[in-house]
């Protein structure tokens, strides 16, 4: 049974459709990333998946149970994007009130929090108010919460978002370590990068509607093996009116060159070759941040 | 309801625990008590010292009047006042004005008073002193001599003293409440004392705690901690506990001051003798409070307190801080203040046709039918009309504001517009 479904889901403010039949399912033990620019409708979409608001129409499902009942909600994890603390409230005190937002009974959570306040570091600041706390263990307080219940699914929005090194690390080894445990990680982002590391799955959404999904294997052999990494050193006149590349994007001594269909690639390294000094020279498949630029250009 | 539960739970215990919860219960009825006995202590200390008052007496015949009847005297049995005559001659009446004058300059006097001859005609005397803002002493002087003069008039006219002493005799009016069933209390002004006090109460209850709940919502958007709260419960759930958990500590707050009060008027005596003997020998008693009366103040109380609570949600969902919240807390105020400026027009014509109207409106109901229901009971009917329009009201404003509420917790930015507020309801 999938973790996550969504199905045909649509919501306008007014003359805005910010969601417009979006479907996607994500699977237990899966990382899946949901990508966009910024307004696409990622925050929207989970603000419904948290039944935060509604959707006009549309189903989802949460392990095969609609989202409108409260127990499976009680089974989700989520980091919002605008996030912060209750200031004046004991660290412990917040904790334990969010674990019981969450369903846990007194009984059960205090070792739950234990256990994690203990990993994270943070045994010795538990009875400080949180405005006593650093930003950054601020931020740890914030991961803890989302977690703290062990949920079956997890939500992230932009969860790297004003992150210092050291959290965004923990982040990922907390997202790791749960997926590990079978659960399903569903993160929103504009940072392909950590995309690319980190998800099995993505889908991509512009202007409300999904554009491109599925298993990020499958998403780039779909854009074909026919990108070119070139570092160089000296003029790049070879990529102006050059009829093998189809589009590039130039960083000064990298390209990333998406070739045309059927073009050869030896080709363009023969032209290359003529203008400047090639240190490497790879086909590869195109990185999510081409996708994410090809696919949102051509909408 | 475990969630509602939890969100009670923190809102009452995290400010039970605040220094601002503590020092303001313990203060305000230290506060309350010392207005109710500061009057009565300031009266001892002052009386210890009787004033000293010249008299210049140009008829001659007004000084025995004067000092027979302003022969007052204090709980403790001591005069208010000291007379000295003081004669004009041979100076004359400008030189003795400015003599005198000198003395209360001085302290040595604390006035004087000039009695001309031509009083029995035009009825002018004069009273010079250091303070002459004290009404109710210069109403005493006042009648004292006017009386006086009355009798002299009166003697001239053949009458002697003892029919002259009957017929001026005052008449006292000593005021009786009718109560429920026709009994009557002797009431000396409690009535008024007892709405005033009750109906600030409610007042305070609608107002400091229906801000109390708002604060407490700006402060979850402004922190930015609400998303996260409001995606582990529904939003009613969020908005219900929060209001309950903050009139249990309303509730909380006013049942200790009512302990305190209920002690101090059941021991107050007691302890007034052990530190100030000569003050418990006066009864300055607290009013007493008939039951039933306490009864409708919990009602009212408790449906005054969630009818503005639900209010304040709805503004504190609506704005980003509390100066902007400024604007729109404003007519809420005037919701509980008009009825205020109503109240002594209430206790005067507490069966007025327009006391009734006002009472039956939802928002003026907790202080105008409470008032009228202290002074005079009213119908059966109105009292149950009055509630269930009020109830009727706080149903209907928890379903408006609960969307409001829903939506606009996670508006940042930009103060939403009255049509879009409109929409939020609608949409919500």
């Amino acid at each position: 049974m999938q973790t996550l479904q969504l199905d045909n889901i649509n919501k306008s403010f007014g003359n805005l459709d910010a969601v417009k039949d979006l479907s996607l399912s994500v699977s237990p033990g899966t990382i899946y990333g949901f990508l966009g620019p910024n307004g696409a409708g990622k925050t929207t979409t989970i603000r419904m998946i948290m039944e935060i608001i509604l959707p006009d129409s549309g189903q989802i499902l949460i392990k095969g149970t609609p989202n409108t009942s409260r127990e499976m909600l009680d089974r989700v994890g989520y980091l919002p994007e605008e996030r912060g603390v209750y200031r004046k409230m004991k660290v412990r005190e917040a904790l334990e009130f969010f674990a019981e937002l969450k369903g846990l009974k007194k009984s059960a959570h205090k070792k739950k929090i234990d256990a994690w306040v203990e990993r994270f570091g943070m045994a010795d600041v538990q009875m400080k108010k949180m405005e006593e706390l650093s930003k950054g263990n601020q931020q740890k307080i914030q991961i803890l919460t989302t977690v703290i219940h062990e949920p079956d699914l997890i939500i992230l929005d932009e969860p790297f978002m004003g992150l210092d090194p050291v959290n965004a690390e923990l982040v990922k080894e907390v997202i790791l370590e749960q997926k590990q445990r079978g659960t399903a990680i569903v993160f929103s982002t504009h940072l392909m990068e950590s995309a690319e590391k980190l998800c099995d799955a993505i889908c991509l959404i512009n202007k409300g509607r999904k554009v491109l999904d599925g298993e990020i294997k499958t998403v780039k052999r779909g854009f074909g093996r026919n990108n070119v990494i070139l570092a160089y050193d000296g003029k790049a006149d070879f990529l102006k009116n050059n009829g093998v590349i189809e589009s590039f994007n130039d960083s000064g001594n990298y390209v990333e060159i998406k070739l045309r269909p059927g073009a050869k690639p030896q080709a363009l390294l023969a032209a290359a070759m003529q203008h400047a000094e090639i240190s490497r020279f790879e086909v590869v498949e195109p990185s999510l941040h081409e996708i994410f630029l090809a696919t949102v250009k051509e909408n | 309801m475990d969630k509602f539960l939890t969100v009670l739970r923190r809102e009452y215990l995290s400010r039970l625990k605040t220094k601002g919860f503590i020092i303001g219960t313990i203060l305000t009825p230290l506060l309350l008590t010392g207005m109710m006995v500061l009057p009565g202590l300031l009266m001892f200390l002052k009386s210890d010292k009787p004033k000293q008052i010249a008299v210049i007496d140009q008829t001659g015949v007004m000084w025995d009047s004067l000092t027979v009847n302003l022969d007052d005297r204090n709980e403790a049995g001591r005069r208010l006042y000291n007379f000295t005559k003081h004669e004009t001659l041979p100076a004359g009446l400008d030189a003795a004005k400015k003599s005198l004058a000198e003395s209360v300059d001085h302290g040595e006097l604390d006035g004087y008073i000039v009695i001309p001859a031509s009083i029995y005609e035009d009825g002018n005397a004069e009273y010079y002193g250091k303070s002459v803002t004290n009404f109710r002493e210069n109403g005493r002087l006042r009648s004292v001599i006017s009386r006086a003069v009355t009798e002299k008039r009166i003697q001239r006219s053949g009458l002697n003293s003892e029919q002259i002493h009957q017929l001026v005799r005052r008449v006292d009016l000593r005021t009786f409440r009718v109560a429920e069933g026709g009994q009557e209390q002797a009431d000396e002004g409690h009535t008024q004392i007892v709405v005033w006090i009750l109906v600030a109460f409610i007042y305070m209850a609608m107002l400091v705690y229906g801000q109390v709940v708002m604060r407490s919502i700006i402060e979850e958007k402004s922190s930015r901690v609400i998303e996260s709260v409001i995606s582990s419960l529904k939003p009613f759930q969020l908005m219900a506990g929060k209001i309950v958990g903050i009139g249990a500590l309303g509730f909380t707050q006013y049942s200790i001051w009512a302990l305190v009060m209920g002690l101090l008027s059941l021991y107050g005596i007691k302890i007034a003798r052990v530190f100030a003997p000569k003050m418990a020998a006066s009864n300055f008693n607290l009013p007493a409070v008939a039951p039933e009366i306490l009864v409708f103040f919990v009602v009212f109380f408790v449906l005054g307190y969630l009818l503005f609570a639900t209010m304040y949600a709805a503004v504190g969902a609506m704005v980003n801080s509390d100066q902007e919240a400024q604007q729109f807390v404003f007519p809420l105020i005037m919701l509980v203040i008009v009825p205020f400026l109503f109240t002594s027009y209430i206790i005067g014509n507490p069966g007025s046709q327009m006391a009734v109207i006002l009472s039956l409106i939802p928002f003026f109901t907790p202080i105008i039918m409470f008032a009228r229901i202290i002074v005079q009971m009213p119908p059966v009917w109105q009292i149950a009309l009055g509630l269930f329009l009020m109830v009727a009201t706080i149903v209907g404003m928890i379903w408006v504001v609960g969307r409001i509420y829903r939506i606009g917790v996670l508006m940042y930015g930009k103060r939403p517009t009255l049509p879009e507020i409109i929409k939020w309801i609608k949409y919500a």
